[in-house]
């Protein structure tokens, strides 16, 4: 049983929601996803589950986050929730970023909501040489972010698509503006697909590995249906499910959409 | 005595009183060839992987039986994506048959079901009658399985599936050719996208079908109206879910009236009243497709349910 604690706006049209649950089959990792009925009292609209990552986790207090921009029904549905409400939850599920590379130095390239997932990340990395590249379209969609990553007292930096901030650009731009004067051992990101593309062609071709967390339109989330199947780059290998074999995959290992 | 029949009408059924399980008879006229399920739910392809996915959620034994997701001659990557769209009370797919080919089928997930003991049903998809005779060879005498299902009713690849299934001829020719190769269970799954489906029904019964399924999802598309172009990459889907249960409850309707073999009912079924709805109209089995991804513990939760229905109108034997 999960139940709503807190859902509020952190952003224009982006909110955090705060769950409490009773129980978990296991505790999430970083880069897990959740798949939320937000339809309400047997409603079948909408009729399938919407995914989510988790952005945040504590166990202590049986509390799961999650940072959602309202884009179409299913999301403006749940934006209108109100604490106490519970919810029908499915997770964790997927397959979650490695945590074997904390050592070395690591950069977090995030663009958009793509960097919720980020921060459980960051926050279990534990690196002492871990950089935030971080883009959205504007300084009021980042701010949240923003303070959330520097409570963790990480170097964090930032670009916007619509005013200057570190650049007037994307965390693409951003990033390659230091991946040469700080090239880093290893490479997390999360963004629009056409963005996972461009950092994966730059760090392959600086010989960078890493890994990136995907989003799909997915319909089941648990494997069963196909929908959201990515072509493996590498032919001999079969389709793989974002939502079994991802959403993280490794650079390279899938052929992104650009 | 007569205080005792009293007695025993008055006495209220308890769900140990039960009987849900269900047969499916056989063409071949001898018992043997009949299948008997625990209970009438059938998973439908394509919505359950191949076990192991919805396995871990509950015992997938609890079911009646399982249909494996369809498998072709060769191995298909399937269509581009997005593959899928959402409706109201439904989802367009059009996943274009992603699967591994019969020869991995066979090699590398038949020997995964062999610890469940419940009927497991093939799903099997062709291009030509020769891929059907192909695949009915292949699958002959795979002790794992029950049966199969002759999928002539897939609207996601190009010149198969659907193309047979709307063609009474067709429809009965390749289902005796795959009769005369293959002599477990045979189930043809019928395309609602033709202007009868007694037709389609009678052919293949006429041809040896031990059962028809019925329906396979609607032709549909989808447009994205902010990028001003179809949602889904093969442009068309099939549409699947609620939305299309009355639609597939009045074709078993009619098909039940004209045929002499079971039905197996399945479009959009999401409850146990569902369930009894197309058992009302004439289905002896029914399929769970679309529910088992957004619920995928729905199988156990409607068999639950359908015991309810029994206990409040006291039914004791549901078949």
């Amino acid at each position: 049983m999960f139940k709503i604690i807190a859902n509020r706006e952190v952003g224009p049209g982006i909110f955090q929601l705060v769950l409490n649950y009773d129980q978990l089959p296991q505790n999430p990792e970083p880069g897990h996803f959740f798949n939320i009925k937000v339809s309400q009292d047997g409603s079948e609209d909408p009729l399938l589950r919407r995914p989510f990552s988790i952005f945040d986790f504590d166990a202590a207090e049986n509390r799961i986050e999650f940072i959602y921009r309202v884009i179409g029904k299913g999301t403006k549905i749940l934006s209108n929730l109100d604490n106490g409400t519970e919810l029908d939850v499915l997770g964790p599920l997927g397959t979650p970023f490695s945590l074997n590379k904390s050592g070395g130095n690591i950069h977090l390239i995030g663009g958009g909501m793509g960097i919720a997932p980020l921060y459980y990340l960051a926050k279990k990395l534990k690196s002492s040489r871990l950089t935030l590249y971080l883009g959205a379209a504007n300084k009021a969609e980042l701010e949240f972010f923003e303070e959330k990553f520097k409570g963790l007292g990480l170097e964090c930096h930032l670009a916007a698509m619509e005013e200057k901030l570190e650049i007037k650009g994307s965390a693409l731009v951003l990033w390659l503006n230091y991946l040469e004067k700080n090239t880093p051992d290893y490479i997390y990101t999360c963004g629009p697909e056409k963005m996972l593309a461009a950092v994966e062609k730059e760090a392959l071709k600086n010989n960078i590995g890493g890994e990136l967390s995907i989003e799909k339109r997915m319909g089941c989330g648990i494997g069963v249906c196909l929908s959201c199947s990515c072509e493996a780059r590498d032919q001999a290998q079969k389709n793989k499910r974002a939502c079994v074999e991802g959403p993280v995959f490794g650079l390279g290992e899938v052929i992104l959409g650009a | 005595m007569l205080n005792k029949e009293v007695d025993n009408i008055n006495k209220e059924l308890t769900e140990a009183d039960l009987n849900l399980s269900v047969v499916m008879n056989s063409q071949q006229h001898q018992q043997q060839n009949n299948l008997k399920l625990k209970n009438p739910l059938i998973t439908a392809s394509g919505t359950c992987g191949n076990g192991k996915e919805l396995a871990d959620f509950f015992d997938i034994n609890q079911l009646g039986a399982f249909t494996t997701k369809g498998i072709t001659v060769k191995p298909q990557a399937g269509n581009k994506t997005p593959r899928i769209a959402e409706t109201a009370a439904g989802i367009i797919n059009s996943i274009g048959l992603e699967n591994p080919g019969v020869d991995s089928f066979i090699k590398d997930i038949l020997p995964e079901t062999k610890n469940y003991s419940l009927p497991i049903l093939a799903n099997i998809s062709g291009y030509s009658q020769e891929d059907f005779i192909t695949l009915a060879e292949k699958l002959e005498e795979r002790k794992e399985l029950a049966g199969i299902e002759i999928n002539l009713s897939c609207p996601n690849i190009k010149g198969g599936g659907m193309i047979f299934g709307t063609d009474p001829e067709k429809v009965y020719q390749i289902t005796k050719k795959v009769r005369e190769i293959y002599s477990g269970y045979i189930i043809v799954k019928l395309t609602p996208n033709i202007t009868d489906i007694t037709e389609t029904a009678l052919a293949a019964e006429n041809a040896g079908a031990d059962a028809v399924a019925m329906i396979n999802t609607l032709s549909a598309m989808k447009i994205d109206i902010d990028q001003q172009k179809p949602l889904l990459a093969n442009t068309f889907g099939g549409l699947s879910g609620p939305a299309v249960r009355p639609v597939a409850v009045k074709m078993v309707y009619q098909c039940y009236k004209k045929l002499n073999i079971p039905i197996l009912g399945l479009g959009g079924v999401r409850s146990g009243s569902d369930v009894i709805e197309f058992m009302l109209a004439g289905a002896t089995a029914v399929g769970i497709g679309t529910v088992n991804m957004i619920d995928p513990t729905a199988g156990p939760r409607i068999i639950g349910e359908i015991k309810e229905y029994m206990l409040q109108h006291q039914i004791k034997k549901l078949s």
